[in-house]
């Protein structure tokens, strides 16, 4: 019988059979582990396998992210902790000034086609974006990766999504990646792993992919894979790893648990509504909403075609006074281009406050978190109660933060 | 085979009301782990609960935050094994890296109730119950390995210690 694209990669690690719904031991290309998460792999490390080598210290990395550069004790003794580990075991450390982790190792040419790699980041499977099987783990289960270089996985079954039709001109993968959330809640690709067809994300470049497969993660799925791709995308994959990008693809008698078709034609902008990522409006159902802070970044919109895109809104224009605007890229690579492409001028003559790479206001990382009755518009992923502090937090595209910040309500380009 | 009794519980049983978040940054033994176990659920179940016993519940059993005290905690009571139409990803991981079984029985989740006798087959993939007998998919040997012993660190360290 034929296999989906996550028996195929499954099946390429594993002597065992990749069928859904077994129980595989899966070999891991690349294992890591962030500043969220890495202190207690270490903990957990030391305290089982004492100072016993790493499976393979080439396949094992550490990349601190989440409060980078630590803005607390305890995140500057818990990165600590993971330096002397790393030092001691000869691991390379990707540090606070690298960036997001998922992002860096794509940028790096580590997560490639067809490779499988877990970390302590629940988005690990924004890798979905390029093809590989990441996977957010916890810290035993980590620890148990760095000493033996393999994991258990209960091989999913795989949901096929079709897009259809064409987009209002106004959106980008954002909206695409929300109304996906509006229509499959979190129940029907739960557990599952999703392959997404159809014209509009074919077309998508790596920052749209990204983008695009973030949010699965709140959908309740496994992975999400994008298996047809333009010439686009395969340069940008090329220059990063040197290497031809062949992504697997399913075979066409594949098993499906369930397959779905949705129509898009003319979707307008999305914005999620407090207190879920899945409770999506129009622009228009929301519009007016005043707010008192914007965000862009962020591993899901978090690359320099995102900011590229804020800074077209901005170029012109200012940011309300009675506005914060924060910036943060996802990574070092990334903050380079923004730099010589001009778009951190732009970004600062508008008003916006622009810092270094990291994850930003997820899960208290340094920029990014709204105190009680803040109001914030996000570029981010998750908008769940405390999620960002205490305010409310709306989540849309670039654009419309950008447009929001401008209007101090929101807000899409057209608006202004 | 080790007997025990029923402890029923409805759908979306989440960590929190398993082992509330207020516990877990304290570091605790694992009998007083055992003694916050489904406190904002059942606060009879942490007085009560015998070696042995087993939770059945509905689906999505472990909803949630991914907090590995949640699996741990129900293991320090003693609990058998978690029953339940489906569980939450990083449940079902957290529980058989830790040593708590977890298996999937729609049937069982539907017929038993709490106070009921119950045993388990888990090398047969069996549940019985006085004349009912309800089946599981039996877990892989690689599974089983694990939680015979004692969890996933456990079993690496003895394999490591064999392979010396």
């Amino acid at each position: 019988m034929g296999q989906t694209i996550i028996e195929k990669i499954i099946q390429l690690h594993s002597k065992d059979e990749a069928v859904s719904g077994r129980i595989v031991w899966m070999d891991l290309d690349i294992r890591s582990a962030r500043d969220f998460g890495g202190p207690n792999v270490v903990k957990h490390y030391e305290r089982e396998y004492r100072d016993s080598p790493l499976a393979d210290k080439s396949k094992t990395f550490f990349t601190f992210d989440l409060c980078a550069p630590a803005c607390t004790l305890k995140y500057a003794d818990n990165q600590q902790a993971c330096r002397d580990f790393a030092r001691r075991h000869g691991i390379e450390v990707f540090d606070v000034d690298r960036g997001i982790g998922s992002h860096v190792l794509i940028e790096e040419g580590l997560a490639r086609p067809g490779s499988t790699i877990v970390g302590t980041d629940s988005h690990m499977n924004v890798l979905g974006a390029v093809g590989c099987f990441g996977q957010g783990m916890g810290d035993v289960d980590i620890a148990f990766a760095f000493k033996t270089g393999t994991t258990w996985f209960e091989v999913p079954e795989s949901v096929k999504v079709v897009l259809i039709g064409k987009p209002s001109a106004a959106t980008d993968a954002k909206d695409l990646t929300l109304f996906l959330g509006k229509e499959l809640g979190t129940k029907k690709i739960a557990l599952r792993s999703a392959e997404f067809y159809g014209e509009t994300v074919k077309d998508l470049g790596l920052a749209g992919r990204i983008t695009f497969c973030s949010m699965i993660t709140e959908m309740a799925g496994i992975i999400g894979f994008i298996p047809e791709y333009g010439a686009e995308l395969a340069g940008e994959m090329k220059r990063f790893s040197g290497r031809a990008f062949s992504p697997a693809s399913a075979d066409k008698d594949a098993l499906y648990a369930d397959s779905l078709k949705l129509d898009v034609t003319g979707l307008p902008p999305q914005v999620a509504v407090p207190p879920s990522p899945n409770s999506v409006k129009s622009l228009a159902e929301v519009r007016g909403t005043r707010i008192d802070s914007g965000f862009i970044g962020s591993c899901t919109n978090g690359r320099t075609e995102d900011f590229a895109r804020a800074a077209e809104i901005l170029r012109i224009r200012k940011v309300k006074k009675s506005v914060m605007l924060k910036v943060v890229p996802a990574t070092r690579r990334v903050y380079e281009e923004l730099l010589k492409r001009g778009i951190l001028e732009t970004l600062f003559e508008s008003g916006a406050i622009v810092v270094n790479p990291g994850c930003g206001g997820c899960a208290e990382g340094h920029v990014g978190l709204t105190g009680k009755g803040e109001t914030q518009i996000s570029t981010g992923n998750r908008n769940f109660p405390g999620k960002q502090g205490k305010g409310r937090t709306y989540l849309a595209s670039p654009a419309v933060v950008a447009a929001s910040c401008v209007a101090g309500e929101i807000a899409g380009p057209e608006d202004l | 085979m080790s007997k025990g009794k029923v402890w029923k519980y409805g759908d979306d049983v989440n960590t929190d009301v398993i082992y509330a978040g207020k516990y877990t940054y304290q570091q605790m033994r694992p009998e007083e782990m055992a003694s916050h176990a489904l406190e904002d659920l059942d606060p009879e179940f942490a007085k009560d609960v015998r070696p042995g016993d087993v939770i059945v519940a509905g689906k999505n059993f472990g909803c949630g935050s991914s907090r590995e005290q949640a699996a741990a905690c129900l293991r320090a009571a003693g609990v058998q094994a978690v029953v339940a139409k489906s569980f939450a990803r990083i449940y079902f991981r957290n529980a058989i890296n830790l040593g708590l079984p977890v298996l999937q029985s729609e049937e069982a989740s539907k017929n038993l109730k709490s106070g009921d006798d119950v045993e388990i087959d888990f090398g047969g993939g069996k549940i019985i119950s006085g004349e009912k007998v309800f089946k599981f998919p039996p877990l892989p040997d690689s599974v089983i390995g694990i939680l015979e012993a004692g969890g996933l660190l456990e079993w690496t360290k003895k394999k490591l210690e064999r392979a010396k």
